[in-house]
Order: C-alpha cells, then structure tokens, then sequence
C-alpha cells in the first residue's frame, strides 16, 4: 500500500519505512545508536528528497529513543548524571560546528572535508572497537578479568579537577572529562549532520570506561535531547521534517527499540561490541564504495552534503 | 493612433478567420485533456492524464506539457584527485521547467524545422538553447552538463520527450488525435500548461492550450501548509506524536513483556 508525503512530496510504499524502522530501531535499542547514518542514505535511497530525510529521522529517532531510553530505564541502565553532562558537552560542540560548517563552505570543501571526517570516524572507531573487544573475547577465556593497566590517558584523567562519583555507571571522573568529548562528539556529529551517537558509544566505553549496557541506556538519553532540538530547528526553519513519514518510519522503530533492549540483555558487552564494530565497518565500505564508483547521475538535489 | 491600430489589428484578426473558415473545410485545433485537476490525497501514487482533440487532416502534431519555467540548483559531482567521486560544486538551471513533457506523431527533427523547434521550445535541444546554465566555461561544458540535467530529470520521471504514441484517426475529414500519458507523483502541486502544436511542412501552423492542474487535498494539504505556515506548532505536535508513541510502546510492552 501507498501513501503520499506531503512535506516530502512523493509516494511512498508503507512498509519500506516501517521495516526501515523496525530494522533501525532494533539496533537502537542494543546498541544506544540512534542510527542516522544509516537511516538517511537508505531513505535518500528510495526516493526522499535529502533534507527531509535527515530531519524526519531525527523525528523518527525522539520516538526510538524514547522507547529504548524507557526500557533500558526500567532495568536501571540510564546514569541521567552521565546524560546531562555529556548533553551539556553536546549543546555546546554542536554550536562549534555549525560555525565550523559555515566556514568550510566559505572556503568551498565542504563535502571534501566532511567526507573524510566521516570515512575516517567510522573507519578508525570500527576497527578500534573491532579489535578490541576481539582481544578481551579472548582474554575472557583464558584468564578471568585482571584489573587492566592505568594507561597514561586515564592518570592524566585523574588528575583533572571537579572529579564526582557516577553512581550508575560506577566510575568517578572529573565533570569536566564527559563536557569536552561530549563536545567533541557535538562538533563531529554536527559537520557530518548526523547525531554521533556511533561516536559517543565508545567514547563512554573507551575513555568513560564505563559498563557497556549502561553505555546504550545513557547514550538513547542523550541522543532524545538531542534529536528533540533538532527536530525542531529542522522544522522550524527548514519546514522539513515529513510527520506522516515520521509516524510510518517510527511505527517499526519504537517496537524495533524494546526488542533490541531486551535483545541485548541476553548479550554480553563484547558481543555487542564487535556486533556494532562489524556494522560501522560494513557502512564505511559502502560510504567508500559509493566515493569511488562512478556515480549513474552527476547531479544531485540540494547540492548540500 | 494606438486605438485605431488595435481597431485594425481586430478588423485584420476577424477578415483572418473568415478566411480560414469559409476558404478550407479545416477544423481548428482542439485540445482538452480528461482531467484538469489532479487531487493529491493521501492514497495518491500519481495518475494518468490524456489529452484528445480535433486537428487538420495531414497535419503531424505535437504535445507539450510544461510547468511554469523557474530556477533549479543542484549539486554536482566531480572526481576529486582523480579518485573520490563527491559534490564539487552547484550548478544553476534557469529558465527551465521543473516538468517537461515531449510527444509528437513523429519524430521531432523530421516534422519540424530548427528554428520552429527552438521558437516554441520544442525538444530537449531546443529546451538547451533556451535554458541558461551557470557557471559552465565552455559550449561543450554546458552541453554536457544540461545532458545530465536531462537525464537528472527523466531518473525522476518529470522530463520525457518520445514520438509515435499519438494516436491519430481520421473522421468526416476530421483528424482526432489521442494521447494518453502517466502523470508521475513525484510532480509537485501546481497548474502545468498542455500545449498542442499542429505542423506542416516543417511548420508550426496552428496552436491550442488547456490546463491541468495538480492540488494537495484534505489532510495531506493541511499537513503541508502547516508545516510551512505554522512550523513551530508543526515542530512542537512531531515532537509530542514521536514522545507519546515512544512511551506508549514503552508501556505496552512493560504490560506484554512482563518484564519490570
């Protein structure tokens, strides 16, 4: 059956945005991704115009964030501390890059520079996850977790000021640390115009080194706030965000985010570690595909990024 | 002065179509296509749009359906280092039609001269003539790149330019001609000009108009005018729907689950 999009202005055949959701929703729910960066290729792919797709998936993603975030609450998996500062981060990194967008494309390699961000995030964070939860699958066979080494990194993390307790993620930090990669994470995500969600993953499991299943309830957290503003910056200004293909797409997502959460209980952190190292990699080859074949048409819409 | 130049103007108008009327036996071209108003509702997946009517006998004809011609930027794609396929910089078309339909009895080139093609804007090297395309820096850059604009258009079904599809029947020395054309969805809302050309020996000779025009309805029309006129309250109600729908799963399946 099909429906038409008014804001979109084409038709579309109901279940593709339903199973999109379901699909992109599922990996919200295990993986604390609100799933952008796969989301709005797939839509431009069948047929919605740039813009919209990227702000109605933001639209989509308040919904699965929403029901993930609730799911993963009810089992004690959100430290709202943690949230807040990385939100605060976020707000903060993301001003930053909008700025910074606007002087790439003063300078005219704006979607050079994004590109290569982009390629570069998902290759290296992909292959780091990748590898290393290989590395501590095996190690967890053979001996049982020895407390690991306090690299340089984390010494010098301990030294840092205003240093508080997470009680839910059970580590202590100074407040500044989940504020600046949080806004790390706030300029990255918004030049390449997604909501970084694959990037503050392992920022919190990495550098946070907090517990994997706290890492996908604290993260849907911060990634409701942060796709609550823009949707309504997209519709605001924009008028791009597509309500009718909001509801279709969050539809699957919302029940797609309550399976993947109880899905995920049953998995242990590295599985679901490697799982997502495994999916950002296939999607940088495609990105890295899609750069280097020819293209079938040499326009495009928009012409934005 | 001026009046009594339009005064003759008028005079010389009506001795023109006496003339024509009582010297040949010929029909004046009709043209009138099935619907004039295309409804978008929400089950819309586009429609089909005929258009028929009465021409002379012997006389090739062509159908040009258009939208009001405008401005459209697109990105364009380039080889950067020789490698990396990626936007490399915007291309303007103006003064072209976002839709542009092309079908005649026979083709183009054979029916009708160059000049006649390019004066009426018939064809898609006739379009390119009349088209300006910025920034390009050579006549072949510009050729190039409206063959892209073209084939950019038809991935998306609003251009198409083909031949042999009018029917044409001869009765009571009249020509009927029929034509019938998938509307695409992806048309945006808006009023789209049917053209109808009669030719003869490489010649326009005689012209007729309709109009089909296509209209958001009902729901679909309140959704897309709020989102433009009211986009805070727009913004706010998406917000709300994709925080409600959120919980609600939530607590279904906390209920269905039972899990707590």
């Amino acid at each position: 059956m099909y429906l038409y999009l008014p804001v979109a202005l084409t038709s579309i055949n109901i279940l593709i945005p339903i199973g999109l959701g379901l699909a992109v929703g599922l990996l919200s729910g295990l993986f604390g991704v609100g799933g952008g960066f796969l989301m709005t290729p797939l839509l431009i792919m069948f047929g919605i115009p740039s813009t919209v797709a990227a702000a109605t998936d933001s639209n989509q993603i308040v919904a699965a964030s929403t029901s993930g975030t609730y799911a993963h609450w009810k089992v004690g998996n959100v430290d709202f501390k943690m949230g807040l500062y990385l939100l605060i981060g976020g707000f903060v990194g993301g001003l930053g890059g909008v700025q910074a967008i606007k002087l790439l494309k003063a300078m005219g390699n704006a979607d050079f520079v994004i590109k290569m961000t982009y390629v570069l995030m998902l290759g290296i964070v992909g292959t780091y996850m990748f590898f290393e939860s290989l590395a501590s699958m095996r190690k967890k066979k053979t001996e049982t977790s020895k407390p690991a080494k306090e690299s340089g990194l984390s010494k010098f993390l301990k030294s840092l000021p205003m240093q508080t307790h997470f009680e839910k993620s059970g580590v202590t930090h100074s407040a500044l640390i989940p504020i600046i990669f949080g806004s790390f994470v706030g300029v990255l995500a918004a030049v390449m115009g997604v909501g970084g969600g694959f990037l503050m993953v392992p920022v919190m499991v990495y550098i946070l080194r907090m517990p994997m299943h706290v890492v996908v309830g604290t993260s849907l957290f911060q990634i409701l706030f942060n796709c609550i503003e823009v949707t309504f910056l997209q519709a605001y200004t924009n008028h791009s965000v597509d309500f009718v293909l909001a509801v279709l797409l969050l539809i699957g997502s919302t029940f797609g985010a309550q399976v993947g959460a109880v899905f995920g209980r049953k998995l242990k952190g590295e599985q679901l570690k490697i799982i997502l190292a495994v999916i950002v990699l296939v999607v940088t080859v495609k990105i890295v595909y899609d750069l280097t074949a020819s293209p079938s048409l040499l326009l495009s819409m928009g012409g934005g990024h | 002065m001026k009046v009594q130049g339009s005064k003759f103007k008028v005079f010389a108008y009506l001795l023109f179509a006496i003339l024509l009327s009582a010297g040949t036996a010929s029909a004046t071209l009709t043209a009138k296509a099935n619907h004039d108003r295309i409804t978008v509702d929400f089950f819309y997946h586009g429609s089909t749009v005929s258009v028929r009517g009465v021409s002379d006998p012997g006389t090739d004809l062509i159908v040009k359906i258009a939208s009001p011609e405008g401005e459209q930027t697109l990105g364009q794609k380039g080889k950067v280092g020789g490698l990396l396929w990626m936007n490399v910089g915007k291309l303007t078309f103006e003064r072209v039609p976002s839709l542009y339909f092309i079908e005649s009895t026979k083709n183009l080139t054979d029916i009708l001269s160059e000049e006649e093609m390019n004066k009426y804007v018939l064809g898609y090297s006739a379009l390119e003539k009349h088209a300006e395309v910025t920034p390009v820096s050579s006549p072949a850059e510009r050729e190039k790149w409206f063959d892209e604009f073209v084939s950019f258009k038809t991935a998306s079904k609003l251009y198409t330019a083909s031949y042999g599809k009018i029917t044409t029947t001869q009765e009571g020395g009249n020509q009927q001609y029929y034509i019938l054309l998938d509307w695409p969805y992806q048309a945006s809302p808006g009023e789209y000009t049917v053209s109808v050309y009669a030719v003869k020996n490489n010649k326009v000779v005689e012209q007729a108009e309709t109009k089909v025009s296509v209209e958001q309805v009902g729901v679909v029309k309140s959704l897309a005018t709020m989102a433009k006129g009211n986009a805070a309250v727009y913004g706010l109600i998406s917000i709300l729907a994709a925080l409600g729908a959120g919980f609600g799963v939530g607590l279904v399946f906390r209920k269905g689950g039972g899990a707590h």
